[in-house]
């Protein structure tokens, strides 16, 4: 069954198949004819307006066909009239017979499902007239009590009961022997319903409505239960159950969309399957017994019949993937998770999935959302103290502390910051490590030989190395595997095999460089990326050989007041570096293998501390600072005041904040002297003199100024207090603990008398 | 308290934002004015009613004063029965009787022959924001009341203020209320008193929509104009057509197919547009009327669909919809226009003969036209038009 289609001279309203669905009937304002539906056409079998006695009677709003005998058509017309069409008959008499009962449009005829003869009309003008075809006139009249009916079906599983939908918004159920009241009424749409329709088989009616609702309602009850809706772009002009699939039903659009949508009720924002085929809205909708062809007519002048397999699947092409965030900040996600991966549990605070075992394969999906919700505790206040308190700044490898530092500051909700911390892993983490490595290791291990007789040329290379490959921290521990990769690796890159060889084996033999200067063979690779700090090494004695790393790094980036001639070359001049700065595409000609790039990363970290600092998070950029350790020397563009003026930043929140050991762990830590040199200050604290308020600066029992004792009397006793003293910094007054906390629970003045509201706790 | 009976002191036309009585369109002159106002007893009438703040004063002003809803916010309270006739048009003859809110006018110094006697339909508005059991309650006694005194009384009640209310609370709120309101008549042994609920709010046109429908339950002739519009629009190619009142943009007749809301508004508005744009260009100065007899106006709207006006009598209008290349027949639309506007007349004709027939007779009620035979009439004609 393909598609296949057949145009009309005029609009067409409604449609009806006859009983073995070979024929169909289409009526409209201009067009009333019979179709036998071919295989791949349709084949005009009669057309009842081509009697030369045409009246309004011809012009249908609906046509029904009834289900028991094929030669009889019903219709109804706009001008309240009701015709029963005979087929087997020509001419005049073909219209059988003529109820002129409406005083308004017809909307709507139906026939009954079983008993033969009899047919149901509902009007506008709100009433419903039951007809049997050997009548001349209506054999019941139903008042609705509402404005107009749209539509009225005989259900299929109640041989007495039909529906009505009016504009108002109700639905009603009636019996066809009790012509006084309905038997049930409910409203359903806050507009007007224009079509219901029975589900073949479970007791389920849909309605649809201009409030652009599709629903589903549950008649097994007493009390209507609303089941299901479906929410459309434009008011619904006509529903019908798929045959033979429970969950399907067809609509079509009264404005708006002019395609015939087919939605599975429990998917009720997209449709199971669209076609597309009207130019105009479609205005009927007719299902061909099987559930995989459809006929409908339009506004188009069309009669199209559709087969399910050239339908478009706009669920195929819609999102799977949605996001949106409230005003609040809180977040909702919804994401399509492969079937199989049910059961794993999102990490969200919500979980919605949908699993069926139906055949649909839409239904074979699962889909979860995430809520994120905007964690209230962690405001910036709480969340600093947080973060202060439970970040590992040292004492463990620096992946490590990367990690616990990522963790901590997820936990407290900053997800941004537990975001760099991971990337600062990734930086510099391990697999950096090895590329640097490899990197460095013609150069490593050569140092490593070279190593034992001199060491203070070993340390030159290490700062070499670190300048110019932004890593050097895990110097020994990486050794071991550049033993392993040497021979690999020394050939394929930069092989400065200068160390290993005689000096004289440097020169290549297509080398056109002169290399003069044996000095510049030891450092030409430093010199190209960090002449000067190199040059600062060289003329330094180094001191620390067998100290820690953090002492090393801070002795190696001082401040610049305490080398002043820091930038005055003296060793190598700029001649050198130019030259160098050519020679490593000699030097890889050694090899065919080009050199893995390098990376170099410090730029944004530096970038993104500096934008952390700017918003005010100081405490971001100095635990990450602190965390690097050593490779904070590859940050070479970070000048020393700014991190200064950081870690001084971070120093007094924390005080303010009262943590003194988080205060006291980054003072130490600090590399930079003039912050380290805080912990040497003093801390010690003066008493004062309790008669002149100053400072007792020699001794704690005799003031200098006033040459007396009195300051180390107790307040009460006027002993000399020796031992604990515990005093009034606002008014210097104190005495011994026992006497002034004996004091103090009954009386809030100080005990000397000086009127000081001294606050003892 | 005492009732304004006399029509011609208007209790709130000095207003600073109302209209003016006539809303500018000059003495309604037409030789039939004796004959359709026989008495102003015979008009029939709508009753306004509800709790004092549900929001009647702005329903009126609103539809029938084109006050602007914002504006209804300084209305004040109305604390006498207010009597507004709505005797613009030949449709819509309609005295609006607001009612104060919290007069108990079930009170026995209260005459509801007074009241009910004449009156064609009853609008209750409820506030539906507010808590509405009380007005439940005044809804009960006022639609007995009304009922034992004048039985052919069409009850409307307006579940109003909606705007702002989702679909579902909407739904619920309407199902809420037809539920009490209704067993509330039934078990007070008046269940064939029928109440009709419409959802309103006076900040989109739901409220013009809910008028319009009350109104139409008002005219007899009702059946016989749609069935006119179906007619032209079958002749026509026309996808949609309203028949307006004017003033106050209710629709007195419209065809047969489903009221879409977008389509409704868009007339509203034009009519709007070319009740505006006439009164700047269109009016001279020996007349006042903006709207008169060669009023017709045509836009086209970029998604290749027309809307046509034209003016039907003197207080109505036709606003057809239809599409861009169905208008080029306009010679056809025009001529069966015509013949439309002929089969109008003659509809109003019939109702003046049977009205003075009926005055001669001295029965009081009109009797319900029987559209058919009208429409017959006019059929042959216009579908002769087809063949032309």
């Amino acid at each position: 069954m393909s598609t296949i289609s057949v145009l009309q001279e005029g609009p067409v309203n409604a449609l009806a198949l006859n009983k073995d669905n070979s024929q169909v009937a289409i009526g409209g304002r201009n067009v009333f004819k019979v179709y036998s539906i071919e295989e791949d056409c349709f084949k005009e079998i009669c057309n009842l307006r081509a009697s030369k006695h045409l009246n309004l009677s011809f012009s249908c709003n609906d046509v029904a066909w009834s289900s028991t005998d094929d030669n009889y058509l019903a219709t109804a017309a706009t001008n309240g009239h009701v015709c029963v069409w005979n087929l087997t008959k020509s001419g005049k008499a073909m219209q059988e017979q003529v109820y002129q009962e409406h005083k308004r449009t017809v909307n709507k005829v139906n026939f009954h499902s079983s008993e033969p003869y009899r047919l149901i009309s509902g009007s506008q003008d709100g009433t419903m007239r039951y007809f049997d075809m050997r009548c001349k006139a209506a054999v019941a009249t139903f008042l609705s009590n509402t404005e107009s009916v749209r539509d009225v079906q005989f259900s299929p599983h109640m041989p007495h009961t039909f529906a009505a939908v009016s504009e108002n918004g109700s639905v009603q159920l009636w019996d066809v022997r009790r012509t006084e009241k309905c038997i049930q009424q409910f409203t359903a749409h806050s507009g007007p319903i224009f079509a219901c329709d029975w589900h073949p088989e479970a007791t389920w009616l849909a309605t649809a409505s201009r409030d652009k609702t599709i629903k589903v309602w549950d008649l097994t009850t007493s009390k209507p239960t609303l089941d299901y809706t479906i929410h459309t772009i434009a008011s619904i002009g006509h529903v019908k159950w798929r045959p033979q699939r429970k969950y399907h039903i067809a609509s079509c659009a009264l404005v708006v969309d002019c395609s015939i949508n087919i939605w599975d009720i429990r998917r009720p924002f997209i449709p199971f399957a669209a076609f597309n085929e009207h130019k105009d809205i479609a205005s009927g909708v007719a299902w061909r017994g099987d559930s995989q062809v459809f006929l409908s007519t339009s506004r188009d002048c069309s009669l199209i019949q559709h087969s399910f397999k050239d339908a478009s699947r706009p669920a195929s092409k819609a999102n799977i993937q949605a996001l949106d965030i409230s005003t609040k900040g809180n977040t909702l996600f919804g994401m399509r998770v492969p079937v199989s991966t049910n059961t794993t549990k999102p990490t969200g605070l919500m979980r919605k999935s949908s699993t069926s075992t139906i055949s649909d394969q839409f239904h074979q999906s699962a889909s979860v959302l995430h809520q994120f919700t905007h964690v209230s505790v962690c405001n910036d206040l709480s969340s600093f103290e947080f973060l202060a308190k439970n970040y590992i700044l040292y004492g463990r490898s620096f992946p490590e502390m990367c990690e616990h530092n990522a963790a901590v500051a997820k936990e407290c909700g900053k997800s941004n910051i537990s975001t760099i911390w991971k990337i600062v892993n990734t930086m510099y983490g391990e697999l950096y490590v090895k590329i640097q490595a490899m990197h460095n290791n013609g150069g490593l291990n050569l140092m490593n030989n070279v190593d034992a007789s001199s060491t203070e040329k070993k340390n030159n290379d290490v700062v070499g190395e670190a300048a110019a490959a932004q890593f050097s921290s895990a110097d020994d521990d990486v050794e071991g595997e550049d033993q392993v990769d040497h021979t690999a690796v020394a050939n394929g890159y930069h092989t400065y095999n200068k160390y290993g060889h005689p000096k004289g084996d440097f020169s290549f033999g297509e080398n056109e460089l002169d290399l003069e200067l044996d000095a510049l063979s030891i450092d030409y690779r430093n010199g190209m990326r960090n002449q000067n700090q190199l040059q600062q090494q060289e003329d330094w004695t180094l001191p620390n050989e067998a100290f820690n790393i953090r002492h090393e790094i801070r002795d190696r980036s001082p401040p610049p007041e305490q080398f002043p001639n820091n930038n005055s070359p003296d060793f190598n001049d700029d001649s050198h570096s130019s030259t160098v700065d050519e020679q490593p595409t000699w030097l890889v000609s050694v090899s065919k293998i080009p050199p893995m790039p390098i990376w170099d990363p410090s730029a944004s970290l530096i970038e993104s501390l500096k934008h952390h600092a700017e918003k005010g998070d100081v405490q971001t950029s100095v635990s990450v600072l602190i965390v690097l350790g050593e490779h904070r020397k590859n940050l070479k563009t970070l000048d020393e005041n700014t991190v200064t003026h950081w870690l001084m930043g971070y120093i007094q929140t924390l005080e303010r904040f009262r943590l003194w050991n988080v205060k006291a762990l980054v003072i130490e830590l600090a590399w930079i002297p003039s912050i380290s040199q805080m912990n040497q200050q003093s801390t010690r604290i003066n008493t004062n003199c309790s008669q002149c308020l100053k400072p007792l600066q020699r001794s704690g029992w005799l003031c200098d100024r006033c040459h007396s004792t009195d300051a180390s009397r107790c307040s009460i006793c006027h002993q000399v207090v020796k031992g604990l003293y515990v005093w009034c910094q606002g008014c210097s007054h104190g005495g011994h603990l026992m006497h002034m906390q004996e004091w103090f629970s009954k009386n809030k003045q100080c005990p000397t008398g000086c009127g000081h509201l001294c606050e003892y706790r | 308290m005492s009732y304004q009976d006399d029509e011609e002191s208007v209790p709130y036309d000095d207003h600073p934002n109302s209209f003016p009585k006539n809303f500018g369109y000059g003495q309604y002159e037409g030789e039939q004015d004796n004959s359709l106002s026989p008495t102003g007893e015979q008009k029939p009438r709508i009753l306004l009613m509800g709790l004092r703040r549900s929001g009647k004063s702005s329903i009126q002003k609103v539809v029938f004063h084109k006050m602007s809803p914002n504006e209804t916010l300084f209305l004040e309270s109305t604390n006498k029965i207010v009597k507004d006739n709505i005797n613009n048009s030949s449709f819509v003859q309609f005295q609006i009787w607001d009612f104060p809110g919290q007069i108990d006018f079930v009170d026995s110094a209260f005459d509801p022959h007074m009241i009910f006697g004449g009156c064609g339909a009853l609008i209750f508005v409820i506030d539906v924001q507010d808590d509405y059991s009380d007005a439940l309650l005044q809804l009960h006694s006022t639609v007995t009341q009304a009922y034992k005194t004048n039985s052919n009384i069409k009850f409307e009640v307006f579940i109003h203020k909606v705007d702002g209310f989702g679909d579902d609370s909407k739904m619920e709120s309407q199902r809420n209320i037809h539920q009490t309101a209704t067993e509330s008549l039934i078990d007070a042994g008046y269940d064939q008193i029928h109440l009709s609920f419409h959802l309103t709010s006076i900040y989109d046109h739901s409220i013009f929509e809910a008028f319009s429908k009350v109104v139409q339950k008002l005219i007899p002739q009702l059946p016989a104009l749609e069935n006119l519009l179906d007619i032209l629009n079958t002749n026509s190619a026309i996808e949609k057509s309203f028949l307006f009142d004017v003033v106050s943009k209710i629709y007195i007749a419209t065809d047969s197919t489903p009221v879409d809301m977008q389509s409704y508004e868009l007339c509203c508005d034009m009519i709007d547009v070319v009740i505006d744009v006439s009164y700047i260009y269109g009016v001279r100065e020996d007349q006042e009327a903006a709207f008169d007899e060669k009023s017709s106006s045509l836009i086209k709207l970029n998604n290749g669909t027309v809307l046509y006006l034209r003016e039907v009598n003197k207080f109505l209008a036709l606003v057809c919809i239809l599409r861009e290349d169905n208008f080029e027949h306009k010679g056809i639309i025009d001529y069966n226009f015509l013949c439309f506007r002929k089969a109008i007349q003659q509809v109003f004709e019939l109702r003046n003969k049977t009205n003075q027939m009926l005055n001669m007779c001295n029965v009081a009620s009109s009797p319900i036209m029987n559209g058919n035979n009208l429409v017959d009439d006019n059929n042959e004609e216009i579908l002769n038009d087809e063949d032309n």
